[in-house]
C-alpha cells in the first residue's frame, strides 16, 4: 500500500502534504507560497490528491478591497485632508489663496471639517487643536491603503466601516474571491508523515550511480504523454523489401538465380522468344534503343539459324512460322531489355548440353529491372521490376498454375483467377488477376505461360516444356500500400520512406 | 446478344467473356467494351466477337462453312509496276448484303482496328470496301504519277494524289507509307473510274451507302500471307450478318489466285500432346467437343492418337497443334484445372552480388541510412555536367520520348543529389544510400557494354564534411574484411581540392570519396553540405573473396 501510493504520488502531492502537515489547513495561495510554484499548479495538484481521498478542498468566499487609481494616486500624495493639514500647520491661510493651491479644495476642505481638524474664521482657514494634535497619527483608512498596496485587503468586521468610506471615495473598489482551504484528510495525514520529499532530480546521471545518490533522490517522473523526438530507422527502401522477399519465395522453392544484361540486344529480348520482326512492342514508342552501342553480337550460328527457320517458315518445330525474311541485323540491335524474360531465352540457350546429358528438370528465377519507352504518368514508369521465372522438365498446365498459386499465396494474395491471355512467347497464356474489393473490379497481376516450341526448340534443342512466368511487381505493391500512383515507388521521398511501414509478407 | 443467340445478362458475361481470352474493360449505356488480343483480329467486330462467344457458351458449336461463289467474269489484272510498292492484293464480293447503319458502323469500326493491329498501321495491308454496284469488271491494281486526279472520300472535287497526301487528312496520316515514290497504288474500273488509291483512301464515286446492297471487299498489301488472312477475316465477318460471298479472280503478272479462299485449313493434334502438356485426362470426345466450342471441327486422321482439326479461314493465328491446345483448354475453363504443385526437387541459389548486396545493404542500414531506389536512365547534364566533371562515353539511347531519358547512368552519386535535392523539405540530418546498377560501354561483351554493381552513400546536415565520410568509410571497409586498404588524394570535380580521397588496394582503386564541392551543391539546388562514396562492389567482392 505505502509504495503504491508513493509511486503514484506526484512531487506537487508530496509537497502539498507535507506544507499541511506543517501548516494546517492553508490556502492553495498559502501553500504556492511556501513551496514556491504557482498557485495554479497547486490547485492542479491539489484535485489530484483530493481525487485521492488525500485532502479535502473546501471553498470560501471573500470581499477583497483593492486600490482604483485614484487609490494609487493617494497612496502616494496622501488624503486631499491630510494634505490640507500639513500646509495649514505653519497657521491660517486665506480661502482664495487655499483655493488655488489645493487640488480637491472643496473635498480637503469637507473632510478636515467632518475630521474636525480645520475651522473657518473670516476668510481663511486655521486648524483646530485636534487638528493639530492629530497630524501625525495614522488614519485606519491610511493604514488600509498601505496594506492594499501590498496586496487586496480581506473585508472584516474592524475595518468595513473605513473600507466603505474609502470605496464611497472611489480610492478602493471591491471585488469577490473564492478562496481554496485544503485540509488533510485523515488518511492524508498519515501519508503525510511517511513521504519523503527528498531531492527531485530528472536525470539520472552517471555520477548518481557511481556513487550511489540515486538512493537519496528522488527521480521526477515524467508526463508520459509528451511527444519525444522522432526516431528514423535506418531502413531498407519498401520496394527492396519485397524484391527480398520474393527472392526468398524463390530460393526456398529451389530456383536458382539467373542474371544478365541490362542493355541486352534485340536477338534475346525479341527473336528468340518468336516475336516477330515488325510485331509493335519492337516499335521504337514502346522500346528503348540504344545509338551507343547501336548492335551487339549473335550467340552461335546453330542458335540464330534455328531462331531464324522458327521465324520464316516454322524450322522443325511443327509450326508454319510467322512467315517472313528475318532480318539478322534487327535482330543484332541493342535494346534496353523490355522484360527480364530475355534472361530466361539466354538461360535456356545455356541448358543445351544439360537438356543434351539428361541434367534437367531445372528451375530458375530472376528480379531485375526492365524498361519501356513511356513518359511518366500516374500509371506508367519508364523503368519498373519484374520476376520471371522458369520450369524446364516434365511438367504441364496445371503445375503452372500451381508454381502461380503458390507464388501468390506467400504474397497474401488469396482470391485471384487465371484468365487466359495472350503473349507470343507463350501457349497456353495466363493473366492472373486479383479482385479489388474497392472498385468491385479484377485487376491484373502479370503474365505467365508455357513457351511455345517455336521459342523453345532453338534455343534448348529439344521441345520440351518450360513453364514460364513474369510478372510486375508494383502492382502487388501498391494494392497492398493503397498506392494510386505508380510513381510514388520511385519519387524517394524520404518522410515516406522513413515512415512506411515494413513489409511482413 | 442477337448475334450469340442469347440473353445472359451483363454480369453474366462480363464473367464469361474474359474466359474466352478478352479483357474486360467495363459497361456503360448498354454498351461494353472489351479489349481484344492481337492473336484474335477475327474478334476485332462485334459480329467475330459474336461468332466466338456463341460457341464457347455452346449455342453455335463447331466450324462455319462459307459458300464461295464462283468469279465468272469478276476479274482484277494486276499490273506489273505495282509489284515493287504493294504487290500483293485479294479480294471477295458480298452479294445481296442486308445493309443497314449498324452493319456499315461495325464495318468502319473493323476496318479501322484491323489497320492498326493485324495491318501495322496499314503498312502491311489494308482494307477498301466499295459498293460493288458502281463498279466495272475487270478491276485493274496498277500505279499512277503525282498528278493524276480523282474525288477522295470526305472531298468536294478531284484533287491530285500529290495532293491528297499532302492535304487530306488520311494523306496526311498515311503519307509515310508511299515516302519516296514517284507513282502511287491505284485501283481502277473498267471505265476508268477509281476504287481507291491503296492505303491512303477510297473514292468518293465507289463509296458504301446505307443503300448499298452489293460488297467489293479488296486487301492490298506487301506480305501476301497477311493480306489474304486479313480479306478473310472482314469477309467472314461481314457475312456473319447475312448475303452471299463471292470471289474474284486475280491476275497476277505470272499467276493466277482465286479470292477469297475460305476454306478450313487441316491441322493434326496429337491427343498425347494435348493431355500431356494439360495435365488432365481428356478422351477423344472430350477433346472433340472443347474444340467445337471453340469453332473447330474434328474428324478423324486414321492414325493413333491423333485426330484431324479443321481450323475456319479466319483463325490466323493457328499456327501449331500447341494453338489448338490453348483452345482446349480454354474451352474446358482456366478455373477448372487443378492448380498442383510438382515434386521437382532442386536446389535453389542466389547470384554471389546478389547476396554480397545483402551483406551491404545489411551494414548501411546499419549505420542508420536509409536506402533509396533510383532510375537507371539518367541524361548527361545529371551525370555529369551538375557533377562538374568530364563527360564519359555511356550508352546512349536513340529514342527517347523525354530528355529526362537519354542514358543509362556510369555512377550513382547523381542519383543521390537527386535524391537529396529532392528532399530538402524534409528533416535533416539525412543519411541515403544506394547499392544498385550501372552500365558501362564495353566491347569485350556481347552487348558492347556491361552491368556493374555498385555502392554509393550520402550524407547530408549542417555539420557533414571530410571526417565524417572518412569514419563511415574505414568502418565500412572493415566490417567487410578489406585488409591494406590506403587512401590517397583525388582531384574529382565534385569533390572539394584536398578534401577527396581514393580507395585502394594494391593498384586496384575500389571506390572514393570526399565532400561535395559547393558548386556541385548549387547545381543541384541544395543548401546543406552533403559528403558521400562510392565503391565498386564487384571490386569488393573480389577482393573479399580472396583473402
Amino acid at each position: 500500500m505505502e509504495g503504491d501510493i508513493k509511486i503514484r504520488l506526484h512531487r506537487l502531492e508530496r509537497l502539498i502534504l507535507k506544507a499541511l502537515l506543517e501548516m494546517g489547513d492553508s490556502t492553495t495561495f498559502e501553500i504556492a507560497q511556501k513551496i514556491g510554484v504557482k498557485k495554479d499548479a497547486i490547485e492542479v495538484a491539489s484535485l489530484w490528491a483530493a481525487e485521492k481521498g488525500l485532502v479535502t478542498i473546501r471553498t470560501e468566499t471573500h470581499m477583497l478591497a483593492e486600490l482604483t487609481k485614484e487609490g494609487w494616486d493617494t497612496l502616494n500624495d496622501g488624503l486631499p485632508e491630510r494634505k490640507l493639514q500639513r500646509i495649514l500647520e505653519k497657521g491660517p491661510i486665506q480661502i482664495s489663496k487655499l483655493k488655488k493651491g489645493l487640488e480637491r479644495f472643496d473635498i480637503a476642505i469637507g473632510w478636515a471639517r467632518r475630521r474636525g481638524w480645520i475651522k473657518i474664521k473670516d476668510d481663511s482657514v486655521q486648524l483646530t487643536e485636534k487638528g493639530l494634535n492629530e497630524i501625525s497619527i495614522e488614519l485606519p483608512e491610511e493604514q488600509i491603503i498601505k496594506n492594499a498596496a501590498a496586496a487586496p485587503v480581506s473585508v472584516t468586521k474592524e475595518n468595513k466601516h473605513a473600507i466603505d468610506e474609502l470605496v464611497r471615495r472611489k480610492i478602493l473598489r471591491l471585488h469577490i474571491e473564492k478562496k481554496k482551504i485544503l485540509s488533510l484528510t485523515e488518511k492524508g495525514r498519515e501519508v503525510a508523515t511517511r513521504v519523503g520529499v527528498s531531492a527531485e532530480v530528472s536525470k539520472l546521471t552517471p555520477e548518481l550511480i557511481v556513487t550511489g545518490k540515486w538512493r537519496d533522490v528522488v527521480l521526477t517522473p515524467y508526463d508520459i504523454s509528451v511527444k519525444p523526438p522522432t526516431i528514423y530507422p535506418g531502413k531498407k527502401h519498401f520496394m527492396r523489401q519485397v524484391i527480398d522477399y520474393i527472392r526468398r519465395i524463390w530460393l526456398e522453392m529451389g530456383f536458382k538465380e539467373m542474371k544478365g544484361p541490362i542493355l541486352d540486344i534485340a536477338f534475346w529480348v525479341f527473336d528468340a522468344l518468336y516475336q516477330p520482326q515488325d510485331h509493335p512492342a519492337r516499335d521504337l514508342a514502346d522500346t528503348f534503343y540504344a545509338e551507343t552501342p547501336s548492335h551487339g553480337e549473335l550467340p552461335s550460328p546453330e542458335i540464330v539459324e534455328a531462331v531464324r527457320r522458327t521465324h520464316e517458315d516454322g524450322w522443325t518445330t511443327g509450326s508454319t512460322g510467322w512467315g517472313y525474311k528475318w532480318d539478322e541485323n534487327e535482330a543484332r540491335k541493342c535494346v534496353l531489355r523490355t522484360h527480364t524474360t530475355s534472361l530466361s531465352a539466354r538461360t535456356l540457350a545455356k541448358l543445351r548440353d544439360d537438356v543434351k546429358n539428361g541434367n534437367i528438370p531445372a528451375k530458375y528465377f530472376s528480379v531485375g529491372r526492365v524498361f519501356r519507352n513511356e513518359t511518366l504518368t500516374w500509371k506508367n514508369l519508364a523503368e519498373f521490376y519484374q520476376t520471371d521465372g522458369i520450369v524446364v522438365g516434365n511438367v504441364n498446365f496445371r503445375h503452372l498454375l500451381g508454381y502461380l498459386k503458390e507464388f501468390y499465396n506467400k504474397l497474401g494474395i488469396r482470391k485471384c483467377r487465371f484468365r487466359p491471355a495472350y503473349f507470343p512467347y507463350t501457349e497456353m497464356s495466363v493473366e492472373i488477376e486479383v479482385f479489388d474489393e474497392r472498385k468491385g473490379v479484377w485487376v491484373e497481376l502479370g503474365g505467365a505461360g508455357i513457351f511455345r516450341p517455336e521459342v523453345v526448340k532453338p534455343l534448348l534443342g529439344k521441345d520440351i516444356p518450360v513453364l514460364a512466368w513474369g510478372p510486375g511487381l508494383e502492382r502487388t505493391v501498391m494494392n497492398r500500400y493503397n498506392i494510386e500512383d505508380i510513381r510514388i515507388l520511385y519519387m524517394n521521398d524520404l518522410e515516406i520512406l522513413r515512415s512506411a511501414r515494413l513489409w511482413i509478407g | 446478344m442477337k448475334f450469340v443467340g442469347t440473353d445472359l445478362s451483363i454480369t453474366e458475361i462480363a464473367e464469361a467473356l474474359p474466359m474466352l481470352g478478352v479483357a474486360w474493360e467495363g459497361y456503360h449505356d448498354g454498351e461494353f467494351s472489351v479489349e481484344v488480343f492481337p492473336n484474335r483480329p477475327d474478334m476485332l467486330s462485334v459480329e467475330g466477337l459474336a461468332r466466338a462467344f456463341s460457341s464457347f457458351i455452346g449455342i453455335r458449336l463447331g466450324l462455319r462453312k462459307f459458300e464461295v461463289e464462283p468469279p465468272a467474269d469478276k476479274v482484277t489484272r494486276v499490273e506489273k509496276k505495282i509489284s515493287p510498292i504493294r504487290p500483293y492484293i485479294g479480294m471477295a464480293v458480298i452479294l445481296d448484303f442486308p445493309m443497314q447503319e449498324n452493319a456499315l458502323l461495325s464495318m468502319m469500326q473493323l476496318q479501322e482496328k484491323l489497320h492498326i493491329t493485324h495491318c501495322r498501321r496499314r503498312r502491311k495491308a489494308s482494307i477498301g470496301i466499295y459498293d460493288l454496284d458502281t463498279i466495272g469488271f475487270p478491276i485493274t491494281y496498277t500505279t499512277k504519277p503525282a498528278d493524276f486526279k480523282f474525288r477522295p472520300l470526305e472531298w468536294d472535287s478531284k484533287i491530285t494524289l500529290r495532293d491528297i497526301l499532302l492535304k487530306h487528312p488520311k494523306g496526311i496520316e498515311y503519307a509515310h507509307i508511299l515516302k519516296g515514290l514517284d507513282r502511287y497504288p491505284i485501283l481502277l474500273d473498267n471505265n476508268g473510274t477509281v476504287l481507291s488509291m491503296p492505303p491512303i483512301i477510297n473514292s468518293e464515286d465507289t463509296k458504301v451507302t446505307l443503300n448499298t446492297t452489293n460488297l467489293l471487299i479488296d486487301v492490298t498489301g506487301t506480305h501476301l500471307k497477311t493480306v489474304l488472312e486479313v480479306l478473310n477475316i472482314v469477309t467472314s465477318n461481314i457475312a456473319e450478318r447475312g448475303g452471299r460471298i463471292g470471289a474474284v479472280r486475280i491476275l497476277y503478272p505470272d499467276k493466277e489466285l482465286v479470292t477469297p479462299d475460305m476454306n478450313p485449313r487441316s491441322l493434326a493434334l496429337n491427343i498425347r500432346y494435348a493431355r500431356k502438356l494439360l495435365g488432365i485426362n481428356l478422351t477423344v470426345k472430350d477433346i472433340e467437343m472443347y474444340l467445337k466450342k471453340m469453332g473447330y471441327e474434328v474428324k478423324s486422321s486414321g492414325k493413333r492418337d491423333e485426330v484431324e482439326v479443321l481450323v475456319p479461314c479466319y483463325r490466323t493465328d493457328i499456327m501449331h497443334q500447341i494453338d489448338l491446345v490453348e483452345d482446349i483448354a480454354i474451352a474446358y475453363g482456366y478455373s477448372n484445372f487443378e492448380p498442383e504443385l510438382p515434386s521437382i526437387s532442386t536446389i535453389g541459389e542466389e547470384d554471389d552480388i546478389e547476396k554480397f548486396s545483402h551483406v551491404l545493404r545489411d551494414l548501411m542500414v546499419g549505420f542508420n541510412m536509409q536506402e533509396v531506389i533510383t532510375f537507371y536512365l539518367s541524361n548527361e547534364k545529371k551525370l555529369f555536367r551538375w557533377m562538374e566533371v568530364p563527360v564519359e562515353p555511356l550508352v546512349k539511347t536513340s529514342n527517347p520520348k523525354t530528355e529526362e531519358y537519354t542514358v543509362l547512368r556510369t555512377w550513382l552519386l547523381p542519383s543521390l543529389m537527386e535524391v537529396l535535392s529532392r528532399n530538402q523539405h524534409n528533416e535533416y540530418p539525412q543519411r541515403i544510400f544506394e547499392v544498385d546498377d550501372v552500365v558501362i560501354l564495353d566491347e569485350k561483351t556481347d552487348t558492347g557494354a556491361r552491368t556493374e554493381r555498385k555502392l554509393a552513400a550520402a550524407l547530408c546536415h549542417a555539420e557533414t564534411g571530410f571526417h565524417e565520410i572518412k569514419g563511415l568509410v574505414e568502418s565500412f571497409l572493415k566490417n567487410i574484411g578489406i585488409k591494406g586498404y590506403r587512401f590517397e588524394e583525388l582531384e574529382k570535380g565534385c569533390f572539394i581540392t584536398g578534401r577527396a580521397a581514393k580507395v585502394l588496394v594494391e593498384q586496384d582503386e575500389i571506390g572514393y570519396f570526399g565532400e561535395i564541392h559547393p558548386k556541385v551543391l548549387e547545381n543541384w539546388g541544395l543548401k546543406m553540405p552533403v559528403s558521400a562514396m562510392e565503391f565498386s562492389v564487384d571490386k569488393i567482392y573480389k577482393h573479399v573473396k580472396e583473402i
